[in-house]
């Protein structure tokens, strides 16, 4: 735990540390180490005794094998802008930034692949091979700032997923520090790896297998054309079946984007896009590909659309036109930033035909809760974001919004759904995982855990609920930090 | 127990030793900041960024830590440019915070006798005080013209100066003649139709080391059927104070300056230097804690104008010569992030025939002036500036367009320690330039 | 293999269902013949077959259609072959979401053909589709020509019921097609082949079917001219489904004509507005590249041309003796085949390649005219290896005669990264009991 190194190891460990990295690249003052406390959740914090910023692999290994040395927890971080508290360092430690490491190391146009460090902005890697007409497919809405090994932790998404799927299918293979501190490559340049897809299986995994220290992508080529069309709908349920009318008529857009109505009226009251006020639902299409038959394509969406009726149907005539269609969805968050001094993302996932149903169960539980809530929906995926909206300085209510999240990830699982579509478990889901998954199933990924991090060192006390058998599998028994607050029960 | 959660916030708004630091609530720590900021960027460490620093201030203000060395380093190397509000999705004013932080900062460590004698010497007498800052051009001058300058530089003299003092001299501005530093007429009448009677600030350094920007500003707004009042009353706005955390002197000053305006009678109030124009944009919030100033304040601030701003409501009136040039522009921080103007100076220089205008990469990156920042964090402007006179070489335009005193030194300070032939123009040089080729 | 086993097996999935002896001729593998061949009908069923087998430490090969049965290293001992062919319905179809769920021993043509009829389709397309179940292609991550655009099943996995080597029953992934909760169980077992678990039932992403759907054959003169073409074609905008190149012989065997020059295989599906254009497009863009004909098929031609070139591995090079899957940069496929084609020859043999262009995936077949002769058939396979490998890639034999496999080994040295897999192996079966012995690095 962070605070139990004594002084004098302290300042041992920290010379140490800067002779292997350097003086500029150590931070160890508690002063210093207060903003990494939490990533983009703030209900969490958690503080590290040391945060480091290594420039290579061998670098990043001489770190991880010093924790080892020392058993002390470490964990890596990239930009923080996380949502699920999984770069927190839980239990003291060592929090390895990637910050500093952060070019695009190679690209190869012929054979579209990049190679590029961790800390690279995931939008940035789209810039550099934007001149030759490709792009990085994944684009989760924190691209601006989130980084490519954020992604790979949390296999992030975003609003393309539907056709171009996650951060997964565009990784071929990652040179990783294992939690041991050895170096290893997983899957390659091409495109198939004998073996087991250790590539794939690091993915996804949350920062508890390893840290990569080199990324290869596939990049993509720029699509033709895209046309982006906006649909307004009176009913939820019309927008739902709108979605699934579209993909009826052979479609599979880029992209489907969802905002609701108190989403709409925040929107309006902090932007003024022009959607009306009183509408139940916008949908957002956007169609991607060829430019030859581009409009016979948004043709059969808006009818779709139309047919399921649709009060308004718009498509786009030029790319200012397609800006404006699309600044309703992306200043949400902006906007519920301006009409409430706080609000929480949850991130869960539901079969797409069940969001009429789910959408009420989310109005009906924030109600029930005496919260406002706002809904941002990946249509093309079954994503959706509750954005529970609250004031964290009366007292109570930052208690039962996160109440109102438990209930509203029950509902999703209760439908056939999982309880993190893009934001991962970290700290936050953990002690929700039962609700989608038996005791055998976590047993299972107990034992892959235990394939890559025996001694618990990397990134300890994600992703599995806190367990009352202490050391079995290696994790520790300890309290859900809103358990010991009162403001969790188990269930 | 290594974890916490947020306790409920008092009820009273939060404060830093009196100044309002309410908006760190709007922060919700979503980062998407970070890779905007130039000084994360360079350094990767969440402290140099906006949302680690909106972070710090709120500790600060909340009495969680104290105002530690390695905090205060964090605080100064912030270049105040505001990227950072130009992309915040949640509007946290964070030029607010942070000048809320250097004040608590000065007010905590003046520093020693010859730190605060300088301050002193450049807040309090100098720069308030037209005479005294022309008497100090003229030495200036005279080291320069008569060749002590090229002397000191050619000999090493300068390294025998300590530290500070011998990294600034490269940054003096060549000054240029006497007759080029006399103050603006107060009046100059409108050529043609008369559309308005505007106001325009002269500035400090401004008009001492760019009169020649300040004529070509009168010039081209008298063209435009203005007619310009350049109140003799007016002093130093205030703005470097400010930023330099020397609040009660950048009070004085705003009022100061909102008489003499008052006084000129006219409709709107022209500034042709970023950092004044979003300054006095901003004396609103200023003087709020004023309840005598409080609205004359917001009713002044709103009278303000960009030049550029100003001139783009309308078509320029012409007519237009050419200026057979290509040009690029780079964006001074307080116009864009500050006022965010950035479409209407493109869009006066789209209007002269002849001028190729190429994009600029990272055009509204700080080129590492940054108000006194070169002078306090060498290092770090050092860096900023080869990045921004890289990327000015890239685009291999003959000339740098962009509006604002401090800028157009460390660029062309940059430009000239690499060997690199691009001149750097005020715009209002360049729409003079076109009016004068049309006879 | 312990009688009491044989007798708790027919308790398990009754007597019918348990074949031992001759009657297990069927499931040969590299000689050896099994133990016993067990079907179960549940996953209740296989759960408590591989409990038995874990008790009396016999080990287990799950079994599909077969149909990638002989990729592998020969098996030390074979002892149970589970197979899972009365696990074939189809579970759940839910058309809105794009997602259905299905027992692994379904075959593809089945499952297909179910999806069909609301419209939909699972976009892999690997050989043998009659034969090969869900659960196959995922253990042995199967693909076809349209994973060029589609992906593999890596892409099209969103979900995973497998019984473990304890038969315990154990869930990764979900029902819907974004999910972060938890280790990515699925993508483990794609490729596995079977030996960290028995997949059960499988979860996958659908597609609509598109509107129209043809194949334009392109043939060249030679095979680099093919080659430039596909690069050309894979820096272009077109979309085509699929871009197979075929050098001469495989055009050949294939029904094609003669063996000379070679072809490209393009798949180009959608709306009917785009795809009379990209397939005339296709036509005006390979011109100048030395395009010497080209065919547009379409129903029923097109299916049987692709049922042909899928069927190049699987005997349809007269005297097949061995095949090869090369995995290398696109860029690099038309040289690799040039050069393979060549090692062949030298040594008196005959090889058909095809590859999947733009992926860079090469099917390399071997024919022995007349007699095989093991040596010669080992030398070619491993300077095939040496080959792709000094190209950066990597090489997998997919079927070869008993004595070839016991010269040249099936897979290529996996280096460090065998220990992660054998501590995965370790913690999933630590007994060794699935699949043992066959796969990389002796796993």
């Amino acid at each position: 735990m962070a605070g139990e190194l004594d002084p004098a190891r302290k300042t041992t460990l920290r010379r140490e540390l800067e002779g292997l990295l350097g003086k500029g690249a150590v931070l160890s003052e508690p002063d210093e180490l207060l903003v990494y406390e939490s990533d983009g959740l703030t209900l969490f914090r958690a503080l590290a005794d040391f945060v480091v910023f290594p420039t290579s692999a061998s670098e990043v290994s001489a770190v991880v094998k010093l924790a080892n040395r020392e058993s002390l927890p470490f964990v890596a971080r990239g930009a923080g802008t996380g949502l699920s508290g999984g770069c927190l360092p839980a239990e003291g430690g060592v929090v390895i930034s990637l910050m500093r490491m952060n070019r695009v190391l190679e690209v190869d146009y012929d054979n579209q692949i990049a190679v590029v460090e961790p800390g690279l902005v995931n939008l940035h890697l789209s810039w550099a091979v934007g001149p030759k007409g490709f792009y990085y497919a994944p684009d989760p809405s924190s691209q601006q700032a989130c980084t490519v090994g954020g992604n790979i932790a949390n296999n992030s998404g975003g609003p393309h997923t539907l056709k171009y799927g996650v951060t997964v299918n565009h990784v071929l293979g990652l040179e990783v520090v294992l939690p041991d501190g050895e170096i290893m490559w997983l899957g390659g340049r091409t495109r198939e790896s004998q073996g087991y897809d250790m590539a794939g299986l690091f993915v996804g995994s949350e920062g508890t297998f390893g840290i990569a220290t080199k990324i290869i992508v596939r990049i993509l080529k720029q699509p033709q054309a895209v046309k982006t069309v906006l649909a307004v709908f009176d009913r939820i349920e019309q927008a739902s079946e709108a979605v699934s009318a579209v993909i009826a008529r052979g479609l599979i857009p880029a992209a489907m984007e969802m905002i609701d109505q108190t989403t709409i009226v925040a929107v309006e009251d902090a932007f003024g896009c022009g959607f009306p006020r009183d509408a139940a639902a916008a949908l957002l299409i956007e169609l991607d590909g060829l430019q030859h038959g581009m409009e016979a394509q948004a043709e059969r969406v808006m009818a779709a659309c139309r047919d399921c009726g649709a009060r308004e149907v718009r498509a786009a005539r030029d790319e200012a036109e397609r800006q404006l269609l699309w600044k309703g969805r992306k200043s949400a968050f902006g906007a519920y930033g301006r009409i409430s001094p706080a609000y929480m993302v949850m991130d869960g996932v539901i079969p797409r035909t069940r969001l009429p149903q789910v959408l009420t169960r989310v109005n009906e539980i924030a109600a029930a809760h005496g919260l406002r809530v706002g809904n941002v929906f990946h249509a093309g995926d079954g994503n959706l974001h509750p954005n529970i909206l609250y004031d964290p300085r009366i007292p109570g209510e930052e208690a039962r919004v996160v109440a109102a999240g438990g209930e509203i990830l029950k509902v999703c699982a209760e439908v056939g759904g999982s309880i993190s579509g893009e934001h991962g478990i970290g700290l936050e889901k953990m002690d929700y995982m039962p609700l989608i998954f038996s005791e055998a199933d976590l047993a299972f990924m107990r034992q892959l855990y235990q394939a890559f991090n025996p001694r618990g060192l990397c990134n300890p006390g994600k992703i599995f609920p806190s367990r009352k058998a202490c050391g079995e599998g290696g994790i520790a028994y300890r309290p859900h930090p809103l358990e010991e607050k009162g403001l969790a029960q188990r269930f | 127990m290594a974890h916490e959660t947020l306790t409920a916030r008092p009820a009273a708004p939060l404060t830093l030793h009196g100044h309002d630091v309410e908006g760190v609530h709007r922060c919700v720590h979503c980062g998407l900041c970070l890779p905007y900021c130039p000084t994360f960027s360079l350094l990767g460490t969440e402290m140099d960024s906006p949302r680690g620093r909106i972070f710090l201030v709120k500790s600060l203000a909340e009495g969680r830590i104290a105002l530690g060395d390695a905090t205060v380093s964090h605080l100064d190397l912030c270049l105040g440019c505001r990227a950072c509000e130009t992309v915040c999705p949640s509007g946290v004013p964070y030029g607010q915070l942070i000048e809320a932080a250097r004040a608590e900062v000065e007010r905590q460590r003046p520093g020693g006798p010859l730190r605060r004698l300088f301050r002193w010497m450049n807040f309090a007498l100098l720069l308030p005080h037209p005479k005294l800052l022309g008497l100090a051009a003229a030495g200036l001058r005279f080291y320069q013209a008569s060749g002590l300058q090229r002397l000191a530089r050619a000999t090493g003299l300068l390294k025998l100066l300590p530290a500070p003092l011998a990294d600034w001299e490269p940054l003096l501005p060549t000054l240029p003649p006497p007759a080029e530093r006399m103050p603006l007429p107060e009046l100059t009448h409108a050529e043609g139709e008369r559309r308005a009677r505007v106001g325009m600030l002269t500035g400090c350094i401004q008009q001492v080391a760019f009169g020649s920007q300040n004529r070509a500003t009168t010039r081209v707004l008298a063209k435009n059927g203005c007619e310009v009042v350049a109140p003799r009353a007016q002093t130093c706005c205030g703005a470097l104070h400010a930023h330099a955390g020397e609040h009660d002197l950048a009070v004085g000053l705003a009022k100061r300056t909102i008489e003499a305006f008052e006084a000129a009678k006219v409709g709107v109030v022209i500034v042709n230097t970023s950092g004044c124009g979003a300054h006095m944009k901003a004396y609103g919030t200023l003087l709020s804690g004023d309840p005598a100033w409080r609205e004359r304040a917001a009713a002044f601030a709103s009278t303000v104008r960009d030049l550029a701003e100003f001139l783009a409501t309308e078509p320029l009136r012409g007519p237009l010569g050419p200026v057979n040039r290509t040009v690029t522009y780079h964006d001074p921080c307080h116009i864009v992030h500050g006022q965010k103007i950035s479409r209407q100076p493109r869009a006066l220089l789209a209007q002269i025939p002849g001028l190729k205008l190429v994009p600029l990469r990272e055009a509204d990156w700080c080129c590492g002036s940054a108000g006194t920042y070169n002078l306090t964090q060498p290092e770090m402007a050092h860096r900023l500036q080869e990045r921004k006179v890289g990327h000015i070489r890239e685009t291999g335009a003959e000339a740098v367009v962009t509006a604002n005193p401090g800028c157009i030194i460390q660029i062309a300070q940059g430009l000239e320690a690499v060997g690199a032939k691009v001149k750097v123009l005020h715009i209002a040089e360049v729409l003079d330039e076109a009016y004068r080729n049309a006879k | 293999m312990p009688a009491p086993l044989v007798d708790t097996l027919r308790g398990i999935v009754g007597a019918p269902h348990v074949l031992t002896g001759a009657d297990g001729a069927p499931y040969i593998v590299d000689g050896r013949t099994p133990d016993a061949v067990v079907l179960p009908g549940t996953k209740e069923e296989v759960a408590a077959v591989l409990g038995a087998a874990a008790e009396s430490s016999v080990p287990v090969l799950a079994w599909g259609g077969g149909t990638s049965m002989s990729v592998g290293a020969p098996p030390p001992r074979l002892g149970v072959v589970l197979v899972l062919r009365r696990l074939n319905k189809l579970l759940e179809h839910e058309p809105g979401d794009l997602t259905a769920t299905a027992e692994a021993g379904i075959t593809m043509a089945a499952l297909q053909g179910e999806l069909g009829k609301r419209g939909q389709w699972l976009s892999l397309d690997p050989a043998q589709a009659e034969k090969a179940t869900l659960g196959g292609v995922l253990s042995s991550n199967a693909a076809g020509p349209r994973r060029h655009l589609y992906g593999t099943c890596r892409d099209q996995l969103i979900g995973l019921t497998v019984i473990t080597a304890a038969g315990a029953t154990v869930k990764g992934g979900g029902k819907v097609v974004k999910n972060v909760a938890g280790y990515d169980l699925p993508k483990l077992f794609v490729g596995a082949f079977g030996t960290l678990g028995v997949i059960v039932e499988a979860t996958v992403k659908l597609r609509p079917l598109p509107d129209q759907d043809r194949l334009v054959i392109a043939r060249f003169g030679s095979l680099k001219e093919a080659g430039v073409a596909a690069r050309t074609l894979m820096a272009s905008d077109l979309l085509p489904s699929a871009i197979d190149l075929l050098d001469g012989e495989a055009l050949h065997a294939l029904g094609h004509g003669d063996s000379q020059g070679a072809a490209l295989l393009m798949g180009v599906d959608g709306i009917p507005e785009q795809v009379d254009w990209q397939c005339a497009e296709v036509e005006r863009f390979l011109r100048p590249q030395g395009l010497a004909e080209v065919r547009v098929l379409d129903g029923a031609e097109r299916d049987g041309a692709w049922r042909a070139r899928s069927g190049l591995g699987h005997g349809a090079v007269p005297d097949t003796a061995a095949v090869m899957r090369w995995t290398v940069l696109p860029a690099q496929v038309a040289e690799v085949m040039e050069q393979g084609a060549a090692v062949a020859q030298r040594a008196g043999l005959h090889a058909a390649l095809a590859a999947h262009a733009g992926v860079g995936v090469v099917e390399a077949v071997l024919a022995a005219g007349g007699r095989t002769n093991a040596a010669a058939l080992a030398g070619v396979l491993a300077e095939w290896r040496a080959l792709v490998r000094a190209a950066g890639g990597q090489a997998l034999i997919e079927s070869a005669p008993l004595a070839a496999k016991e010269q040249v080994p099936v897979w290529d040295d996996p280096g460090p990264s065998l220990r992660v897999m054998q501590r995965i192996k370790s913690q999933l079966d630590p007994n060794g009991l699935l699949n043992p012995g066959r796969f990389v690095g002796g796993i």
